[in-house]
């Protein structure tokens, strides 16, 4: 296992001094409405990562994301449930469901795995659009609720109105988050998964339940999936499921790029992925169909020029 | 004593038979020899036995318990090794890190020592992990390379390794799948003494399958033959190699000289 160095800590610390910093210096609305986005994606895409642990890749990581987003939306508004409450069952709903699926999903490996997760996703999206009592079909849900005030004792009465709250929120959600996905990726139960990875028949002649511990895995990545659309739901306060949403199977190919560019092997990869093809993507706004052609083809050049991902930018760097 | 007992198990691949109508029991301590051909099922019968693939038919009986319906890692649990033909190690992990996941079952972390890794706990069990794993390396002569990468280990190390892998389980019966494959003389003579040593130490009882007749001449106290899926001769290895029926089917009348 890794060591971390003192100078790892200094970037981590720096990081997030910076994210935390960047509300109050950008003060546009505007871009923290795109950095709410890609802090969230950013939750979406490292949990990716932890079923890639296993070598495994799903292309229907949105749909769990979409099970946690109207389950916590729902929750809050038929059931009155506190938003951190909803928060919290929405991503255990979606972890729920995915350990129900997860025996039959992760007996399959490869490309029938992808292709499993991708169909599922679809499915859940299509139930979503069709079941119109439930979810409000395809003119989808209003009026979800976001946190209630929070009084914390030493900023005082916190609401959440205001779009620099919610970031300042959603990235805390996200640290504690991928601090859970560190120490777990660091864990005798990583250590688990990647033995699966390396060979799961003599992970299991060792004794390793090795369909219990990827049904582990893959409840955990749901979950975190789960608790990204939750972020989303109270932060858009309106949710849909057309196929050009978010909930799209656009979006699962996004997120598997995001992690490919980011690097796949390394915690930043997802982090600094997401956050470089987001924002990329958002300054090509103004060239509408073709943006996707310049994030594509500047996700094509990444990967050849740099096969680690642009983590790998470091190594070169120290190496020079 | 039978530590294990195979009743009239088969397995076939979508109407292929595999193995038919098996049946052979291994007594404590042996070291029991399963040879044949290329594809008479000795690959599939220690599959059927360490609970890889499940039997298409009959039992299979382990210290007296039936343990037909268990799944492989229930089966480790019981005491049951495999050193696989194929896959012998954790390529990403270094040699230290291959036989502590070996140790995985006796590690018996708590869910809070498993998922968090920087409690004092669980740097305390995992200090004590290397500590066994070490004692395991040496068994096998590693203790030197435990830091290294265990893919970038020669061919007999990763084979030695591999033992030390499986030891971890605490078997009491371990299954060695063709373990001397592509090795030098010099390797497969240190192989062979750590078998032996595996059943004079430590009382484990060894099923081995293996091409080198000669090796298995040397150290197994009993043969068992298939052939096509069937047992076809079973019995003492100097019996065994001149059984005429074995000749014909395995070894060939110019092989006749072992």
């Amino acid at each position: 296992m890794n060591r971390v160095s003192v100078s790892d800590y200094a970037i981590i610390g720096l990081t997030i001094c910076g994210a935390y910093l960047l509300a109050p210096i950008l003060n546009d609305e505007y871009w923290l409405s795109v950095l709410i986005v890609v802090l969230i994606n950013i939750l979406l895409t490292s949990s990716l990562r932890l079923i890639y642990l296993l070598d495994e890749i799903s292309l229907g990581h949105v749909g769990f994301s979409l099970l946690g987003a109207y389950s916590s939306a729902l929750f809050m508004l038929r059931l009155n449930m506190p938003f951190w409450g909803a928060l919290i069952a929405g991503g255990l709903f979606s972890a729920v469901a995915a350990s129900l699926l997860g025996y039959p999903f992760l007996k399959l490996k490869g490309i029938y795995f992808s292709i499993l997760t991708f169909m599922t996703a679809e499915i859940f999206r299509l139930v979503t659009y069709n079941w119109t009592s439930l979810t409000g079909g395809q003119f989808g849900l209003s009026n979800v609720p976001g946190p209630a005030p929070l009084n914390l004792p030493v900023l005082g009465v916190v609401s959440f109105d205001s779009m620099h709250n919610y970031y300042f929120l959603t990235l805390t959600v996200l640290i504690v988050s991928l601090l859970i996905i560190y120490s777990l990726e660091h864990s005798h139960v990583s250590m688990k998964w990647r033995a699966i990875r390396d060979a799961d028949k003599l992970a299991a002649s060792v004794g390793v339940n090795v369909i219990g511990y990827k049904i582990v895995n893959f409840a955990i990545a749901s979950f975190f999936a789960g608790i990204a659309g939750a972020l989303f739901a109270h932060y858009q306060g309106a949710l849909s499921v057309d196929p050009t949403s978010r909930f799209g199977p656009m979006m699962s190919l996004f997120l598997v790029v995001y992690m490919v560019v980011g690097g796949k092997d390394h915690l930043w990869g997802p982090i600094i992925g997401t956050a470089a093809l987001d924002l990329f993507s958002e300054i090509a706004r103004p060239l509408s169909e073709y943006r996707y052609m310049l994030v594509g083809s500047f996700a094509i050049i990444t990967i050849l020029s740099l096969p680690e991902g642009l983590v790998g930018i470091r190594r070169l760097l120290s190496h020079k | 004593m039978n530590i294990l007992e195979l009743k009239n198990i088969g397995k076939t691949f979508g109407g292929l038979s595999a193995v038919y109508d098996l049946s052979f029991s291994v007594g404590d301590h042996e070291i029991l020899g399963l040879i044949g051909p290329n594809g008479a099922g000795k690959s599939t019968t220690l599959d059927m036995i360490d609970g890889s693939l499940r039997v298409s038919g009959g039992r299979v009986l382990f210290s007296g318990e039936d343990i037909t319906h268990r799944p492989a890692y229930q089966r480790a649990k019981r005491g049951i090794g495999r050193v696989f033909q194929r896959d012998v190690l954790f390529q990403s992990f270094s040699v230290a890190e291959n036989v502590m996941l070996g140790l995985h079952l006796q590690a018996r972390l708590g869910l809070r020592e498993a998922i968090l890794p920087f409690s004092r706990n669980a740097r305390r069990k995992t200090a004590a992990l290397r500590e066994k794993a070490f004692a395991l390396l040496k068994q096998v002569s590693l203790e030197t390379k435990a830091d290294q990468l265990a893919a970038n280990l020669p061919h007999g190390s990763q084979r030695a390794l591999s033992i030390a892998i499986a030891l971890g389980v605490d078997s009491m019966l371990l299954l060695l799948d063709e373990p001397l494959t592509g090795m030098t003389a010099e390797e497969t003579g240190a192989m062979l003494d750590i078998i032996y040593a595996l059943r004079e130490q430590r009382g484990i009882t060894v099923i081995v399958v293996e091409h080198n007749i000669r090796a298995v001449m040397e150290i197994c106290d009993r043969v068992v033959v298939l052939d096509y899926g069937r047992k076809i001769a079973e019995g003492g290895p100097k019996d065994v190699i001149q059984d005429p029926i074995v000749v014909e089917a395995y070894l060939g009348a110019d092989q006749y000289d072992v």
